[in-house]
Formats: C-alpha cells, sequence, structure tokens
C-alpha cells in the first residue's frame, strides 16, 4: 500500500468522522459520562448512609490486605465491566453507521460532488469499512480507557484517605497495558467475526431505494420464513439451514467479547459453565482472542463478506444520483 | 491535435426510451462547448457518460480513458458542477475545502480562497446553512482551483444574481480557460454564454442537430426581417423559420445565397436562442420555446 493510498484513506476516514460525530464522538462520549455518573452518584448515596466513610475505608484496607491474585480479579473484572456498555453500544451504533454510509450520499445527491474527485469506488467502501472496523472501535476504547483512568483516580482517592498504597491497591493490579491489550485486539477479532453481517448491511446500503436497515433486516427475514414455510411442506421437518438464524446467530455470538471464554456450543445446547474455574483467565486471555481466528466459521464469514463487498463495490458504481 | 473528447455512436437507453440515440461527438482541446437542449432531451445523460456516472452502449474516449472504467483516474483531469450544487449539507466550508485539497491532487488552496474572497461565506459555517447561490458559489470556487484539462458545467449559474454570473464568466474566460482547456457547458441562460462559446452543439430526443464551430454557425445561418411586401416571397425560398416580432416577419435561413435575401429585407446575424427555436421545431416554439432557449 503505498503513501498515497494511506493518505486518501485516512482523508476519507476523516470525512466519515465529520459526517458521524454523533455516531463516532458524542455517543461514546455520552456514555463515559453516563458510567461516571453512576459510579459518583452511588459514591454519593454510599457517604451518605456511611458517615465519615468508616465502612468503606475499613474495606478498601480489608481490600488492600487481600492476596495479589484476588486483587488482580476483582480490578480488572471490575474495569473490564465498565468498558463492556461502550462495546455493546458500538455494534449497534455501527450497524446504523453501515446502514446509512452508502445510502446517505445518494439520497441528499452529495454522491456527484464525492464521485467528483478522483477516488476509487473501491477506496470509498474500504475507508468506511475502516471506519466501522477500526476507527470506531479505537474511538470507543478510548473512551472506555478515559472512563477506567478517572475511576482509578477516585479510587486513588479514597484508598489515600484510608491510608493504604493506591498504586499497589488498585493501578498495579488493575494491570492496564494488558487490560487495554486484550480490549484492544478482541474489538478487531470481534469486529472480523461481524465482517459479514457488516457487509451484508453495507451491500444494502449500497443500492436499497430507501431505509436501508429495515432492507437489510427484512430479506433474511423473510427468507427464513419462506424457508420454514417450505418445511411445512416438505414433511414438517425442521430447517436445517435458516438464514436468519445462521445470521442471529453469527450477531448474538459477536455480541459476547471476543476475550471472554464462554463456548457457546451449538451441538450442547447450552453453554457449559459447570467447570469454569473463575479468574481473570476467563477475561483477559489473548489465546481466548485469537482462539477465534482458528475457528472455520471465523474464515467462510470472512470469505463471504468479501463476496458481499465487491457487490458494494459494484452498485456504488452504478449509482448516481438517481 | 488530440482529442478530448471522442464519442462514437453513444447510446443510453432508459427502459424503451433513449436517452441518447447514436451520439458521435469530436471535442478537441483547447475549446468552449456550449450543449444546448430542452429538458429531457439527454444532456445530463451525455454528460454523466462523459463522467463516468452512466453506463452505455457504443465508444467513448474521454482524455484517452473510458470513463465508465476509470472515473477515478479521469477525475485527476476532470472537474464538473452537477446541474444543483451537491456539496455535502452537513458539511462545515473549511471542511469541504480541506477534503478537495486532501483527495485532489491539482487542487490549489491559494486560488480556492481568491474565488471566495469575494463571497459572503464564511469557513465556519455549514453548507445547509448557506443560501442556494452561495452553495453554487462555494463549489464554483472549489471546481476553478483546480487544475483540470476537462471542466463540465451543467447549469452552473442556476440560482445566482446577473453580477455573480457576469463575473463567473469573465474568470471563467480570463483566468481560466486556455489552448490546454476544454469547457463543457449546458446552461439555459443561452445569450450569456454565446459570445464565449467556441462550439455549439443542440441535442433533442438523444440525437446531436446541430454540431459546429461558432463561425461555421455564424456563417450558415442568417436571419432576416422581411419587409411587408416581401413575406411571400420569402416564404417561397423555404426559411428554417418564420417568427413574427411587432408585426414584421423574420426568417431564418440556412445557407443561402445573401445577395438575394438582402433584397428582402434587412439581414441579421441570428442568436443562439433564435436559431436553438427554429431548428427544435415547432413542439418547442413560442411560450415553450422561450423558456427552452432563453
Amino acid at each position: 500500500m503505498s503513501m498515497q493510498t494511506v493518505s486518501t484513506l485516512w482523508a476519507l476516514m476523516r470525512r466519515e468522522l465529520w459526517e458521524n460525530q454523533g455516531t463516532l464522538k458524542w455517543a461514546p462520549l455520552i456514555i463515559a459520562v453516563i458510567t461516571l455518573f453512576f459510579i459518583v452518584m452511588s459514591l454519593v448515596i454510599g457517604a451518605r448512609f456511611d458517615a465519615e466513610l468508616a465502612f468503606t475505608l475499613d474495606a478498601i484496607r480489608e481490600f488492600a490486605g487481600q492476596p495479589a491474585d484476588q486483587r488482580r480479579l476483582f480490578m480488572t473484572g471490575a474495569l473490564f465491566a465498565t468498558s463492556a456498555m461502550f462495546f455493546q453500544f458500538l455494534i449497534l451504533l455501527v450497524l446504523f453507521y453501515l446502514s446509512g454510509s452508502l445510502y446517505e450520499d445518494r439520497k441528499d445527491r452529495s454522491i456527484l460532488f464525492w464521485k467528483s474527485l478522483p477516488v476509487s469506488d473501491q477506496m470509498t467502501v474500504v475507508s468506511k469499512l475502516l471506519t466501522a472496523c477500526l476507527l470506531a472501535p479505537a474511538l470507543y476504547l478510548g473512551a472506555a480507557i478515559i472512563t477506567q483512568l478517572v475511576i482509578l483516580i477516585i479510587a486513588t482517592g479514597y484508598g489515600a484517605a484510608a491510608g493504604i498504597n493506591p498504586f499497589t491497591t488498585f493501578w498495579l493490579p488493575a494491570s492496564l497495558p494488558k487490560l487495554w491489550l486484550v480490549l484492544g485486539s478482541g474489538l478487531v477479532v470481534q469486529a472480523m467475526w461481524l465482517l459479514p453481517i457488516y457487509a451484508w448491511v453495507m451491500f444494502c446500503s449500497a443500492w436499497a431505494p430507501r431505509v436501508p436497515i429495515l432492507i437489510a433486516i427484512a430479506i433474511p427475514l423473510a427468507v427464513s420464513l419462506l424457508q420454514h414455510a417450505w418445511t411445512l411442506v416438505s414433511g414438517f421437518r425442521l430447517p436445517e439451514f435458516n438464514l436468519g438464524l445462521i445470521m442471529l446467530k453469527r450477531l448474538g455470538s459477536g455480541l459476547v467479547p471476543t476475550n471472554v471464554n464462554a463456548q457457546i456450543d451449538s451441538t450442547a445446547h447450552r453453554a457449559d459453565l459447570t467447570d469454569i474455574q473463575f479468574s481473570e483467565e476467563l477475561y483477559m486471555n489473548f489465546s481466548t482472542v485469537f482462539g477465534h481466528l482458528l475457528k472455520v466459521e471465523m474464515w467462510i464469514g470472512i470469505a463471504i463478506a468479501l463476496v458481499l463487498l465487491a457487490g458494494a463495490v459494484w452498485f456504488r458504481r452504478r449509482a448516481t444520483d438517481n | 491535435m488530440s482529442l478530448t473528447i471522442r464519442a462514437k455512436n453513444l447510446t443510453r437507453h432508459y427502459g424503451r426510451t433513449r436517452a441518447l440515440d447514436g451520439v458521435d461527438l469530436d471535442v478537441p482541446a483547447g475549446r468552449i462547448v456550449g450543449l444546448i437542449g430542452p429538458n429531457g432531451a439527454g444532456k445530463t445523460t451525455a454528460l454523466k457518460a462523459i463522467l463516468g456516472l452512466t453506463s452505455f452502449q457504443g465508444e467513448l474516449e474521454v482524455l484517452g480513458l473510458d470513463p465508465s472504467r476509470r472515473r477515478d483516474q479521469l477525475m485527476q483531469d476532470v472537474c464538473f458542477i452537477a446541474d444543483v450544487a451537491v456539496l455535502p449539507r452537513w458539511a462545515r466550508v473549511w471542511q469541504v475545502i480541506e477534503m478537495t485539497e486532501k483527495l485532489h491532487p491539482r487542487f490549489s488552496r491559494e486560488r480556492c480562497m481568491y474565488y471566495l474572497k469575494n463571497t459572503k461565506i464564511q469557513q465556519k459555517q455549514k453548507v445547509k446553512t448557506l443560501s442556494k447561490g452561495m452553495v453554487v458559489q462555494l463549489h464554483l470556487a472549489l471546481v476553478m482551483a483546480i487544475d483540470a484539462k476537462l471542466l463540465i458545467l451543467d447549469e452552473p449559474t442556476l440560482g445566482l444574481d446577473i453580477l455573480f454570473r457576469k463575473r463567473f464568466y469573465s474568470n471563467l474566460l480570463n483566468e481560466y480557460f486556455d489552448e490546454q482547456r476544454t469547457i463543457l457547458i449546458t446552461t439555459h441562460q443561452v445569450e450569456e454564454v454565446e459570445h464565449i462559446l467556441t462550439d455549439l452543439m443542440f441535442i433533442k430526443d438523444g440525437k446531436l442537430i446541430l454540431n459546429s464551430t461558432m463561425d461555421d454557425v455564424h456563417e450558415r445561418y442568417v436571419e432576416v426581417m422581411a419587409r411587408p411586401d416581401h413575406v411571400d416571397e420569402a416564404r417561397q425560398l423555404g426559411p428554417l423559420h418564420e417568427r413574427v416580432l411587432f408585426g414584421r416577419h423574420i426568417f431564418l435561413f440556412d445557407r443561402t445565397d445573401l445577395g438575394s435575401l438582402g433584397e428582402l429585407g434587412e439581414i441579421h446575424r441570428p442568436s443562439v436562442a433564435d436559431l436553438f427555436v427554429a431548428l427544435m421545431g415547432d413542439e418547442y416554439d413560442n411560450g415553450l420555446a422561450g423558456e427552452e432557449a432563453a
């Protein structure tokens, strides 16, 4: 990839940043503010019941005396949990972003301006995909990191009041570099897992005459209903291969952060939770994240995504203002 | 001589209607071409084909490239303004300028600022808060700041006041145009561009019914304001068109002996608008033609 390509892609992604400020800038900020608001509110309410914070400070001193692995489990677990809300909203908003990505400029005719620039249609589609898979996750991760840092700073204040060393009690067990790396690489793997869904929504966005998100939902829904109706004709056998269910399953399993080691195995019909050791290995393990790359389904999904993206480029090339 | 646009048997169907019906076109470099036609005649389709924005049958080469395949490469040397200003409404003025600068290697920010200097456009304004005319001004400034070989203007001055229109065309002619560049203009305001055109094309129902240089047009067509007693005589010479103005009959002839016409009455050079009415035929006559051509 030449420097020219990189700078063009970056210019196009800045366009996405400017155009989709609500999704890419304000939404993560608002989630951060709301998360911190609830934390501060619970501390304020706690302070009202716990005059002079005697119990709270005792509990902190107690926590400081816990073994190192217990403190690590608690700190990383708590910080990981605060990031979860960011990433659930991320996927939801990215789906809406993608559904408009190749549609809005056709609707308001500004596509004629974009097409007057020496930028290929592949490049346009790729810039939007990269925005969804890398730029948006990076911004949401950034907001989650800021939230975690503010939480740690608040904890530091409480720790100082309790007379313990906040660094060894809170900051060190939080294992921040590892936590952020796990979360960051987890988001990239998650985007790869969801790529066929993303590509499908983009594909619909490239040609839909109106409301692409509804069309992206209606088509698989109609196909699976038809498949279902057909099984009624063909001797009441349940469908083994149902498009709607496959897409729902992909989306559902994609919502679970890829670093969480919860094998949802369709043949077992329920997640087997009995032999899970409750430790930070459950969500702080790189092999869990990258293990997804070894699955056949991952690469089948990426292959399907590439076909759909090629289709999106094909429609984009033919798209004008009417 | 290198051709900027070369089309052979260019055809485009929309269902059963033929928006373009076997158009042959050769536009050399260094021309200012006016493409004039009523709405629905195929003007916009022709421009879109040239810009790689629509598929077509037949042969078409723009600056040696096939626009339907190499639009991105072609846009390095071609700029265009579509019939309405289509700048992204969510963007701020500085963002539009910045994006064009980053994405177009031949864009000069300096020149763009020079053209914007005389407008009321503010850098921080959003495009959607600009008036229609201001959006057009911004778009024209962007386009004129690009060092392109082919400039395509589809109704460029729609919604602009007369002062800006005059200034735009004088900028276009004096500062932008040179022998290396080609400009293709479609407009309804024929009388504003007819003095700057070097070539004239009329399009009707997807076919070019006139395609020649302005010099040839002036040589070929004459208008005679016939004296009342010569009206029948003039009619017998087979004029292309006859109209009545203040009771005087005005006939438009295609290449007739000027000497004999002089005896019928005063001879004028027809305006492009009058020629348009004459060649477009009866359905565009009078009221309709006035709107379309004027």
